[in-house]
């Protein structure tokens, strides 16, 4: 009768020496919005296990449901398949108790803070409860491109494994990601978050520590000119859109970038940005605020510059 | 006389090791999931056990380290001594215009195949790995390389030129190479030694039929066409992949879909072909008993995928001014004679005459399965790519 | 007891005017307008002027047949044009977004000026509507085929049409009973295998690229190959289409025209990429040859048309060069017959081949006649 055996495979090394840890195994996120759900999408994609931390069981069944709705849009768009699908969605796991990320080479904050001031502290808070949890080789890192990581790292012990990583807000086929290290970042670090990122079939970008990196930089001061541009009566906001896409060469103009970004976030990187500069050109646009206000948030609210319709199809 | 047969993937290796002087397989094994979470190693004994090793894997040299270790293990193995290894030969995907044939890998075969990686972003990086790696481990072991498409490096220009701007072939070596070409060779050759017929006297059509499908049409041993283009998408109605394709649909749907180069690839190689036509399967067994319960659009797919296979034997007959022997290899060429009898029916005009009753008992065995009477002879020919590979590496080290 | 025969393209108008189609056809008058929006209105003026005219009063005219690209899965023969046509063509647009508005405007033209002279569709697309489904249908998702209805449709369908049926009165064969693989091949080209008077198969797709190497059309090329190249260029959509329809084909390949006859006399000059180019063209034809022999289970005819079709016999030799073992036997005699009906083949040979010259506006005008003249 033939027999099925299980071993460990470690007993068969040619040279019995202990193996260097495979990096970048698991990796931890904490806050499972939108850009949470994106970035583990991307990660789990490349078999990496994700395991990610929210605030009570109903948000990480609602993160879950949201991850498996944007990989069905995705197959519909031919971009994946159902077992790309399933392997993905058996890589992430959600947990409220930080104890689950033991383990993680990397974890990255992603939370929605709405409360402008107190973003940097609740993030502080969040960063000392990763430490107290991983090893101490393993990385922290942000997302958010506003929040200073030199900041954000201050009080750790180990403050040289913190890096700020910026995936792309608006498109998270982007091929980069911007790195930025703080005052305290090692090489090591920075090196091994440029070689997770490489991983991930994407291009580090490495920046300086600086409010809005590059990319956020760039978002705000556009969406605010095509606002005034429209609050002058200069142009509509459909030919606004299609002569900054022509004439600039885009995919999208600026009201559907910020439609697509989301306003209330579009809001807080120009407040913090304005906060850290003093710039009037950073400064948000009323038309933004004014929606904000009314949670007309762009695509995900189905309305914001334009509406939408369930699917995030613009209707008008 | 031992050789070791490496299939090196972007995550996985194969392995065989192969006692050259019966053909014997002493040890063979698959290993997945390299670098990522939950690798392992799984083999078949022979005596029918099967283990499997789990364990963290970090990378191909890592990999490669196991399975020599597993090998020349006391509990599992069937080796004492890795010395006993004679040679590795290699499976490489890509050789663009620089390999007719399989070489002995030295410095600068490892350059000039890091040169096709453009053709072959997604294969030949893993398989130069494997070759890296056991260079590590057992420095002096000669390695062998046999290319996928080496085989129709024969192709004349008016087979393997695109109608396209000719700069784009000079530019970036856009034209058809083909692939399955180990398998189309073995199983031309075997065919012919089955039949006792002068392989480089013959005009033979090979269909290999397995997940992935090609034609090649043989003339007097070499290849003259083959269905695989630049790249494996090119041709046969295959499990996920579309084969040939009017390119103004592929620019109509990117256009309406709107999606980019990336969706459109995964769209036709991943979500089209049998799978995408009939909605049940990519594996012809599924569609077949979806038939059977009268599923329509499985027929359908059944019915496109014959008759693509039969357009293509007709093409490559005119190709060659007739054809002697058909052949029927892989998965499906070998097993389902349901294809064959689809491919090849009302072929009488060019001299096939089938034995359709014979055909319905053959199942992955050598066999004839057109009548005696038949001008055009059609034959079952099971494939076995690691004995070629193996075969190639033997007569290459043994100069 | 005349009828115009109008093809509109998106930049040019072509005409013919017939006389007399009930015995013996006969064209009065022919040319090209280049501009569109008056174009028609200039036509009618021309055909009544005293100067360059043939037609005493317009009301001579009693029927205007046109040609239209696209008939999509609503049209699988010529129709008289209603409002119900129109909204079809209209429909079919969204498959033929160059060809089939000019059609129309073609059509709304002569609504204006001539509203009481019946119009006649008459489709390149139609006489391909028998086509079977696995012939049809791409190995792709078939929800492609039901949300866009993405298929095979072919073209040139007026033309396979006329020679395989002129070819069966001049062989002695029956058309419904005959197995016929026709060639167009023009500065469009495609060939089609006919079984028992339908149309089976057709070399050319959804849209005109597929197929043949054409003038400037790549014809078939692995798709994996065409996105290899976006991605290297960094060319977007309709740059690739400019690709594929415009720079390949027989000029893209041999750097000189798109005109067989400069390829010809290039290549008799011992220009390489000519003679290659020429094998390359003539390659595609021969294996579409046998895969559509393969299709009918043997042919009876083969027939040769359009420009080249009917006149290089150089290509024709190279294409016949080799297909002696389906039954055929090549008249040296004949070979080198230019523009007119022809045997290539012996009497004695089980296949015949043909020359047969195509005519689509005659075809058009006969089906315009007979669909006026029946309702």
């Amino acid at each position: 009768m033939a027999q099925n055996i299980v071993e460990p495979i470690e007993d068969y090394g040619l040279s019995k020496k202990s193996k260097p840890k495979s990096l970048f195994s698991k990796v931890g996120i904490i806050g499972f919005g939108t850009s949470g759900q994106a970035i583990a999408r991307i990660i789990s994609r490349q078999g990496i296990e994700v395991t990610f931390i929210e605030t009570d069981e109903k948000r990480i069944k609602a993160g879950l449901a949201g991850l498996e709705r944007d990989l069905d849009r995705i197959i519909g768009n031919w971009g994946l398949t159902e077992s790309d699908k399933r392997a993905i969605l058996s890589r992430v796991k959600g947990f409220t108790d930080y104890k689950k990320l033991e383990g993680c080479d990397l974890v990255l904050e992603a939370i929605l803070s709405n409360k402008r001031e107190s973003s940097v502290e609740d993030r502080k808070e969040i960063f000392k409860k990763i430490e107290a949890v991983v090893e101490p080789y393993a990385i922290i890192a942000t997302n958010s491109s506003t929040s200073v990581i030199t900041e954000l790292s201050a009080e750790l012990e180990h403050k040289d494994r913190c890096v700020s990583l910026h995936f792309s807000t608006l498109s998270t086929e982007a091929r980069l990601v911007e790195v930025a290290r703080g005052l305290h970042t090692s090489d090591e670090a920075y090196d091994n978050t440029a070689k997770f990122i490489t991983m991930l079939g994407k291009t580090a970008i490495p920046v300086d520590e600086s409010p809005g990196l590059v990319t956020v930089r760039m978002f705000v001061p556009l969406i605010n000119e095509a606002c005034h541009i429209l609050m002058e009566g200069t142009a509509s906001m459909e030919d606004i859109d299609f002569a900054t896409k022509e004439s600039l060469s885009l995919a999208i103009g600026p009201f559907e970038m910020a439609d697509k970004i989301g306003l209330d976030r579009i809001f807080r990187w120009s407040e913090n940005l304005y906060r850290e500069f003093g710039d009037m050109h950073y400064k948000s646009s009323p038309l933004i605020k004014k929606r904000v206000r009314a949670n007309q948030l762009g695509r995900k609210t189905g309305k914001g510059f334009y509406t939408y319709d369930e699917n995030g199809k613009r209707i008008k | 006389m031992k050789i070791l047969v490496l299939n090196c993937g972007s995550s996985s290796i194969k392995y065989q090791l192969f006692e050259m002087n019966d053909l014997s397989i002493l040890a063979k094994g698959t290993m997945e999931k390299i670098g990522l979470k939950g690798s392992f190693l799984k083999i078949e004994k022979p005596n029918g056990d099967k283990v499997v090793f789990e364990g963290e894997i970090i990378d191909h040299q890592a990999g490669i380290e196991y399975i020599l270790g597993v090998i020349s293990s006391e509990k599992h193995g069937c080796i004492a001594n890795l010395d006993e290894i004679n040679a590795v030969g290699h499976r490489v995907v890509h050789g663009g215009e620089l390999f007719n044939s399989s070489v002995l890998i030295t410095d600068a075969v490892i350059k000039a195949i890091e040169q096709t990686i453009e053709l072959a972003p997604l294969h030949n990086p893993p398989n130069l790995k494997g070759i890296q790696a056991v260079s590590s481990v057992m420095p002096k072991i000669p390695q062998v390389a046999v290319f996928d498409t080496a085989f129709h490096q024969t192709m004349p220009e008016h087979a393997y030129m695109y109608a396209l701007p000719y700069s784009l072939y000079t530019k970036y070596g856009v034209r058809r190479y083909g692939f399955h070409g180990t398998s189309h060779r073995f199983v031309s050759k075997q065919a012919c030694e089955f039949l006792g017929k002068d392989y480089n006297n013959q005009r033979i059509i090979t269909c290999h039929l397995g997940n992935g499908a090609s034609l090649a049409a043989i003339q007097n041993g070499e290849s003259v066409d083959t269905s695989m283009g630049l790249t494996p998408l090119e041709g046969l109605i295959m499990g996920t992949r579309s084969g040939d394709l009017d390119l103004g649909v592929l620019t109509y749907i990117m256009d309406k879909e709107e999606i980019g180069i990336n969706s459109a690839n995964t769209l036709l190689n991943k979500h089209s072909g049998m799978l995408g036509i009939s909605g049940v399967s990519s594996d012809m067994r599924e569609i077949s008993a979806a038939v059977a319960q009268g599923n329509k659009r499985a027929e359908l797919a059944y019915n496109m995928y014959n008759y693509r296979v039969k357009k293509y034997i007709g093409s490559y007959a005119a190709a060659m001014g007739g054809v002697d022997i058909i052949v029927f290899t892989g998965g499906i060429g070998e097993n389902n004679d349901f294809v064959r009898a689809g491919a090849t029916e009302g072929l009488a005009f060019m001299g096939l005459e089938m034995d359709f009753d014979k055909n319905k008992t053959i199942k992955g065995t050598e066999a004839i399965i057109s009548k005696s009477n038949s001008k055009v002879t059609c034959v079952v020919i099971p494939t076995n790519e690691e004995l070629v590979i193996a075969q190639d590496t033997l007569i290459i080290v043994n100069g | 007891m005349k009828v115009i025969v109008l093809n509109c393209g998106s930049s040019s108008i072509k005409y013919q005017l017939f006389n007399q189609l009930e015995n013996g056809e006969k064209v009065t008058i022919g040319g090209e307008i280049l501009d569109h929006a008056q174009g028609i209105e200039y036509l009618l003026g021309i055909l009544i002027s005293k100067k360059y005219g043939c037609v005493a009063n317009l009301n001579e005219i009693i029927a205007v047949g046109h040609r239209v690209a696209h008939g999509a899965e609503y049209f699988n023969d010529s129709v008289l044009i209603t409002k119900e046509v129109i909204a079809g063509i209209e429909k079919a647009a969204e498959l033929a977004p160059l060809h089939n508005p000019a059609n129309l405007a073609g059509i709304y033209s002569i609504n204006k000026l001539l509203p009481h002279v019946p119009q006649v569709a008459v489709f390149d697309t139609a006489f391909h509507q028998t086509i079977p489904p696995r012939a049809y249908l791409y190995g792709i998702p078939y929800s492609l085929y039901e949300k866009y209805k993405i298929r095979r449709y072919a073209f040139h369908g007026t033309s396979h049409k006329f020679v395989a049926k002129l070819a069966c009165e001049a062989a002695g064969l029956d058309f419904n009973n005959a197995k016929i693989i026709t060639c167009h091949l023009g500065n469009g080209a495609s060939v089609a295998a006919i079984k028992n008077g339908h149309s089976i198969d057709s070399s050319m797709g959804m849209t005109p690229v597929e197929g043949l190497v054409m003038g400037t059309r790549a014809g078939d090329l692995d798709a994996g190959a065409l996105l290899f190249i976006m991605q290297k260029e960094e060319i977007n959509i309709s740059v690739a289409n400019t690709l594929i329809n415009k720079h390949s084909g027989v000029l893209g390949l041999s750097g000189i025209s798109s005109d067989m006859r400069d390829l010809e006399n290039a290549s008799y000059e011992g220009n390489e990429r000519a003679i290659k180019t020429l094998d390359v063209y003539q390659y595609k034809i021969k294996k579409y040859i046998g895969s559509y022999m393969a299709a009918l289970g043997g042919v009876d005819l083969l027939i040769f048309t359009g420009g080249v079709g009917e006149n290089d016999s150089n290509l024709r030799k190279l294409v016949l060069n080799g297909l002696e073992f389906m039954g055929f036997e090549q008249n040296p005699e004949t070979a080198n017959t230019r523009g007119k009906i022809a045997f290539l083949s012996t009497p004695e040979s089980k296949v015949k081949v043909m020359i047969v010259p195509t005519n689509e506006e005659l075809v058009i005008a006969t089906d315009t006649y007979n669909i006026v003249s029946k309702g």
